[in-house]
């Protein structure tokens, strides 16, 4: 028996070749852009050279000549014919001034980028063709570009039932009623006034977000008789089915949306719900034949992956011990256009202000948020969702405070973070469990801190500067309804349909849509895990509405949180079912605790004589359900739920070290380290795997990219040569450790991951600089870190 | 994102065959093509929509890398692996090699060749400034047969400007060899690694027999006014031993004499102090070469 | 249009195509090759397309399907031997050096050229032959752990 146990092979925690990647390195996999339909037509779209203009009108004749052209669509079309964007399935439970829009621009154009007719043509050249014979008449009318200027009086409007440009604003602290605020706004004010040690600087992030490598792409198929099928690059389906029931007015039982199996990476740029997937089911509808549009990454850089770009105006008081006391923040975000359905761009920086208090343990917070409206594209959710910017405002300051007061950054930090969890934060936020404090010493058994500082000392005699910077995060686990539904109005559960078949492999269906991360492998592993079985005995759906439980999407790190919850869930009803039947069959009386599943048996326990292959005893319920106890009828599928009562977290904590060169003051990261808290772990590679790709797209972020307007509002920076992504070249290896502690909120103490985890990065490496250049008394309070911006500061200080 | 139609592609065997085909159409129609890596971009942008797009890649002769005693000539269609990759272009020629295997990426190395560079002559381009560092002259043939050779700072007149005239081909580039002792140098920067130039540095100089410097060419890519010479940085380089107290003044001179624009990847300042310390860098080697180094 | 003849991962292909036809959707679409990805407009800078021709790793997207004609295009389709896979397809999964698989074939594919010119890379040699290409999900540490595993894994066959 025991070598038996012994001989089951561990799935938790294993390194497991992944069982996606077969298809994918050998070019199998499938993404929308490799679906063909027979008779497929091909849509281009025009879109709006200027980033504020009326439409006087639009000239399609031309590109209706062109042979092989079958239609153009313009927003005149949808406005007649579509209900508009602006449908309740797309609104947030937040109070904000939604702008109405269409699925093409009607009137006016808000955006350099802005959609405002569709070609269909019989192939993609011609489409392009055409696409330029499309003779658009603009009146140009005043472009506001800067949040804070769009705020203020007098400045041009962006949408006529938005006066004054106000998207959103919020109080995030003190309570629900304005005079509970006023209350707590006075008394922060009073331990700003009292306080030893007060840093206030102005944060300013720039634009800039995490773009997928795969664009974004629709193709929709409409028949009479059996509607709409489309296949979309969406992270949510069974959302997305909703709003084009909706909008496109298509009874629910003849919508289908399928998210491909394969997805070129999502990062939340493929979360919301866009226009084109209504421009694109709408023309399949009209013409009665399958259409497709690829999306340009000229396309793509124009019109989503755009986020951060916030002002935040952020005091921090503290003691001359170095405890923290208060923390006030007044943010300004950018949300362009507004114009893009679920989150409506501002709901990003609305999170970012609610993580803002981070792992600290504040005595009061004054925190509020004003999302101005401008002529730039509407903002697109990005990993570290919202909170990019926040989080780097807050890690410097904390540096700050740690310079004034004498003491090392990260004992500072250890002193003020949140000890025992759960805990609920200042703006209301709840951590639910972990050990910040473990995770934190951890990290530093990575360091020799006296030894650096000795080693920082003496190469500062030669002329040479390094630096180290920390910082960390607490990032959401899953997505819960509680959050959700205020956030989003819609739900947070998880949700997983498990069929074993008689064959004794199991088909697990899951309504999230996964890009990259590796489901089928880490639910396979579960199952396995479970089941007693092995991974490869089981296959993963996921992503089409008809064939999946509904889920809310791929989002927010729901996977290894909620997700693989809900399937165990389900494994463990199927196993009650399995053992009841199995201790019938064996003649005795026995729980299913008394079984153990195990390298592809049923064993009772107590006797393990008396056992049954996994195989045999679910080919008996499912192919010859007869002579079964009483009250159990054949067959083994089961669909669970799961809901953590609570939103839950994940945490971690990175330090890095760098050494700038003050002659050009080129930064290079000598080492990156982190510390996880990831809860209980399925697939060790993909959990690193995660972390190593979110901290370099935060490195690109806080370096390399951004998105670029000019005074015209013209974007600058569509395409990979203006808009620089991170090679290779650039980037440091990452050095992860772990001190995790199981989550008890989930049956398998798994913590979802990935979501948040860019956050920590301009933090860490702003920090690291600031370090190292600390002789010269620099302070970076802004993004991106550019050498040509650093070696200004340092030839001022140099005086 | 897709070319506009071509109503012609031909790939000839030989140039007069390219010229005449190239003749048959009006000025602007008709474009070579070499390796692509630029022209593509801009076919594809629609920023040029050639109606007849003639590929050298048959014409052998147009290919290789010659050196004798007293030149090194460079067809035009080589491409940047093959430069890359040639341990003779060493001492006076090393630039080329520095420059050429740090272009693009190793895709575009493997297509992108010396001629194309020098006749698409893009304003943020490595080898325009070093052909001009290393004196080059282009050599070119027009419909018809009449040759002609011009000197490199003839041939690049401004960004995507150059002296070779309709149904007109370069053939090659021809390279004097140095009297004496030589040796060059390029390096760049980039906001990422082996990003087109921001600014690119190019430094080629010879010694006499005391160890003096008898010439000094020095060609800067990135600035906006395209490839150039900073001549008061030559000036000053002239009879020194390339000890770092001359080359420092002379990148001196080359930062403030220069017209150096500002824009997303660097302020003027900066694009000034990047002259300073690429040209130092750059300036060294290309004294440690000529004196024998093989770094 | 041109009839052109070219050679995809051994196999000859006739086609009748316009001139501007790129040869990327001369792979995808006139021979259903989709393991060939695009992932930018005109820029050619992201690597998704990288092909070999004539054994060299280049852009598929900055290439005209007439300017292939009378060449030999390898893909990652022809990477395998039948269910063989090549080492390094090999060491991308020992190593995970993928996620969501976009970039996979273009890296596949200038990493299969790249070790054949550099069979005992460093870290450095391989962070820079991978410069053409981007990756957004993996932070390139998997990847470069993987294309070192691919050159053991070759020195040892060869052996």
């Amino acid at each position: 028996m025991e070598q038996q146990l012994k001989a089951n092979k561990q799935w938790m925690g294993a390194r497991m070749e992944r069982k996606e990647d077969l298809r994918l390195v050998t070019g199998q996999g499938k993404y929308l852009a490799d679906i063909v339909l027979p008779g497929m037509l091909h849509a281009v779209f025009v879109r709006s050279e200027y980033a504020h203009a009326k439409i006087l009108g639009i000239d399609t004749s031309a590109a209706l000549e062109l042979p092989g052209v079958i239609a153009v669509l313009t927003g005149e079309d949808f406005r007649t014919e579509v209900k508009s964007m602006r449908q309740p399935v797309l609104l947030p439970n937040l109070p904000a001034a939604y702008p109405e829009y269409y699925a093409l621009a009607v009137d006016k154009v808000k955006y350099h980028g802005d959609p405002v007719a569709v070609v269909i043509a019989r192939d993609k050249y011609t489409a392009e063709d055409a696409a330029e014979l499309v003779m658009v008449d603009y009146e140009e009318l005043p472009v506001i570009l800067d949040a804070e200027a769009a705020l203020e009086p007098g400045a041009p409007q962006v949408h006529d039932d938005q006066p004054g440009n106000e998207m959103f604003a919020m109080t995030f602290t003190g309570g629900a009623t304005e005079e509970e605020q006023r209350a707590n706004e006075a008394a922060v004010e009073q331990i700003f006034k009292t306080a030893d040690v007060v840093v206030s600087n102005r944060f300013r992030v720039h634009r800039t977000g995490i773009t997928p490598m795969e664009p974004r792409g629709v193709l929709c198929d409409w028949t009479m008789a059996d509607g709409l099928t489309a296949w979309i690059t969406t992270q949510r389906p069974h959302i997305d089915r909703l709003a084009l029931i909706d909008i496109l007015d298509i009874p629910g039982e003849k919508v289908r949306v399928i998210a491909p199996r394969d997805q070129g990476g999502g990062f939340g740029v493929k979360a919301p719900f866009f226009r084109e997937n209504v421009v694109i089911a709408h023309a399949a509808r009209k013409l009665g034949k399958p259409v497709r549009w690829i999306e340009s990454r000229y396309e793509s850089l124009m019109s989503v992956g755009q986020e951060r770009d916030q002002v935040n105006t952020l005091d921090v008081a503290a003691t001359k011990e170095g405890k923290l006391l208060a923390i006030r923040n007044r943010g300004v975000a950018n949300n362009g256009t507004g114009q893009t359905g679920v989150y409506w761009g501002f709901v990003m920086p609305f999170l970012g202000q609610v993580e803002m208090p981070n792992v600290y343990t504040w005595e009061k917070g004054d925190i509020k948020l004003r999302v101005a409206s401008t002529n730039k594209a509407c903002l697109t959710p990005s990993r570290a969702f919202g909170h990019f910017p926040t989080r780097f405002a807050v890690e410097r300051s904390i540096d700050m405070v740690a310079r004034k007061v004498g003491m090392e950054p990260a004992v500072l930090r250890r002193k003020n973070m949140v000890p025992q969890l759960p805990y609920t934060t200042v703006t209301g936020e709840y951590y639910d469990s972990g050990d910040f404090l473990k995770v934190w010493d951890n990290l530093l058994t990575h360091i020799d801190l006296p030894a650096f500082r000795r080693e920082q000392a003496a190469l500062r005699e030669q002329g040479r500067y390094i630096g180290i910077g920390f910082a960390c995060g607490a990032e959401l686990s899953g997505v819960a309804s509680e959050l959700l539904v205020p956030m989003e109005n819609q739900p947070g559960y998880g949700a997983a349909t498990v069929r074993v078949d008689p064959r004794g492999k199991v088909l697990i269906f899951g309504g999230d849509a996964p890009g990259g991360q590796g489901h089928e492998t880490t639910v396979a592993q579960v199952v396995a895990s479970t089941f007693g079985i092995d991974p490869k005995d089981s296959v993963v759906t996921t992503g089409d509405t008809g064939a999946t439980p509904f889920g809310a999407g791929t989002i927010g790190a729901r996977a290894g949180s909620y997700f693989v919850s809900a399937v165990h869930k389900a494994c463990a009803d199927l196993k009650e079912k399995i053992t009841h039947v199995l201790a019938h069959d064996l003649g005795i009386r026995a729980t299913v605790e008394e079984f153990s599943f195990i390298n592809g048996e049923v064993i009772y326990l107590r006797d393990p004589s008396k056992k049954k292959p996994f195989r045999e005893i679910v080919e008996r319920i499912i192919m010859f359900p007869v002579n079964l106890p009483e009250g159990e009828v054949g067959g083994l599928e089961a669909t669970a739920f799961f809901e953590a009562a609570k939103p839950m977290i994940c945490f971690n904590g990175d330090f890095c070290v760098v050494e700038v060169d003050i002659k050009t003051a080129e930064f290079k990261i000598k080492r990156w380290v982190t510390s996880e808290d990831v809860g209980n772990v399925i697939n060790q590679n993909i959990v690193d795997g995660q972390m190593h790709g979110a901290i370099v797209q935060g490195l690109s972020n806080a370096v390399y990219e951004e998105f670029i307007y000019n005074e015209q509002g013209q974007q600058l920076t569509a395409d990979f040569e203006n808009y620089k992504l991170a090679t290779a070249a650039d980037v440091p290896d990452i050095e992860l450790s772990y001190a995790s502690t199981p989550c008890p909120h989930t049956p398998l103490g798994t913590r979802g991951i990935g979501e948040g985890r860019p956050s920590s990065v301009p933090g860490a490496l702003s920090n690291a600089i600031c370090d190292a250049l600390a002789p010269f008394g620099i302070e970076i309070t802004e993004l991106p870190l550019r050498p040509s911006s650093l070696w200004t500061k340092i030839k001022a200080a140099q005086g | 994102m897709f070319p506009a139609n071509i109503e012609h592609y031909s790939r000839p065997a030989t140039i007069d065959e390219a010229l005449a085909t190239s003749a048959r159409f009006e000025d602007g129609e008709a474009m070579f093509i070499a390796g692509g890596q630029s022209l593509m971009q801009a076919m594809k942008s629609r920023m040029t929509r050639p109606r007849c797009l003639i590929d050298l890649q048959a014409i052998a002769e147009l290919r290789g890398i010659c050196p004798d005693a007293n030149a090194l000539s460079i067809g035009a269609m080589t491409r940047y692996a093959t430069i890359a990759a040639d341990e003779r272009l060493s001492g006076y020629f090393a630039a080329l090699r520095d420059a050429a295997s740090h272009v693009g990426d190793r895709q575009v190395r493997n297509r992108g060749t010396i001629g194309g560079s020098c006749c698409w002559n893009y304003v943020a381009s490595c080898m325009p400034a070093v052909v001009l560092a290393l004196g080059a002259e282009m050599q070119l043939r027009a419909a018809g047969g009449a040759s002609r050779a011009v000197a490199a700072e003839d041939f690049l007149i401004a960004p995507l400007e150059t002296a070779r005239a309709e149904h007109e081909i370069l053939l090659g580039l021809r390279f004097q060899a140095p009297a004496g002792r030589g040796g060059s140098a390029y390096q760049k920067w980039g906001l990422v690694k082996d990003a087109l130039p921001v600014v690119g540095v190019c430094v080629a100089v010879t010694l006499d027999a005391a160890g003096r410097c008898a010439s000094a060419r020095v060609g800067l890519a990135g600035l906006s006014a395209g490839a150039h010479r900073a001549t008061a940085a030559e000036q000053a380089l002239l009879g020194s031993t390339g000890d770092a107290a001359a080359i420092a003044k002379a990148f001196d001179a080359a930062a403030t004499a220069a017209d150096a624009q500002g824009d997303k990847w660097a302020d003027m300042a900066y694009r000034q102090n990047l002259i300073r310390t690429l040209g130092q860098a750059v300036a060294t080697s290309a004294f440690a070469r000529a004196a024998g180094s093989k770094e | 249009m041109q009839t052109v003849t070219i050679k995809v991962n051994g196999e000859a292909f006739t086609e009748s195509v316009p001139p501007r036809l790129l040869l990327v959707d001369f792979l995808r679409e006139r021979l259903a090759l989709t393991g060939t990805h695009v992932g930018c407009t005109h820029e050619g800078v992201c690597g998704a397309c990288t092909v070999h021709l004539d054994g060299d790793a280049v852009k598929s997207c900055l290439m005209l399907a007439v300017q292939a004609d009378g060449h030999d295009i390898t893909t990652v389709e022809g990477l395998a031997k039948g269910e063989e896979l090549s080492a390094l397809q090999r060491a991308f999964r020992e190593e995970h050096g993928l996620q969501c698989g976009f970039c996979t074939p273009g890296i596949l594919m200038n990493m299969t050229d790249f070790l054949k010119h550099n069979p005992n890379p460093t870290d450095d040699e391989i962070r820079q032959g991978l410069i053409g290409n981007l990756c957004r999900c993996t932070g390139y540490v998997h990847i470069v752990r993987a294309v070192r595993t691919a050159a053991k894994m070759l020195a040892a066959e060869a052996r």
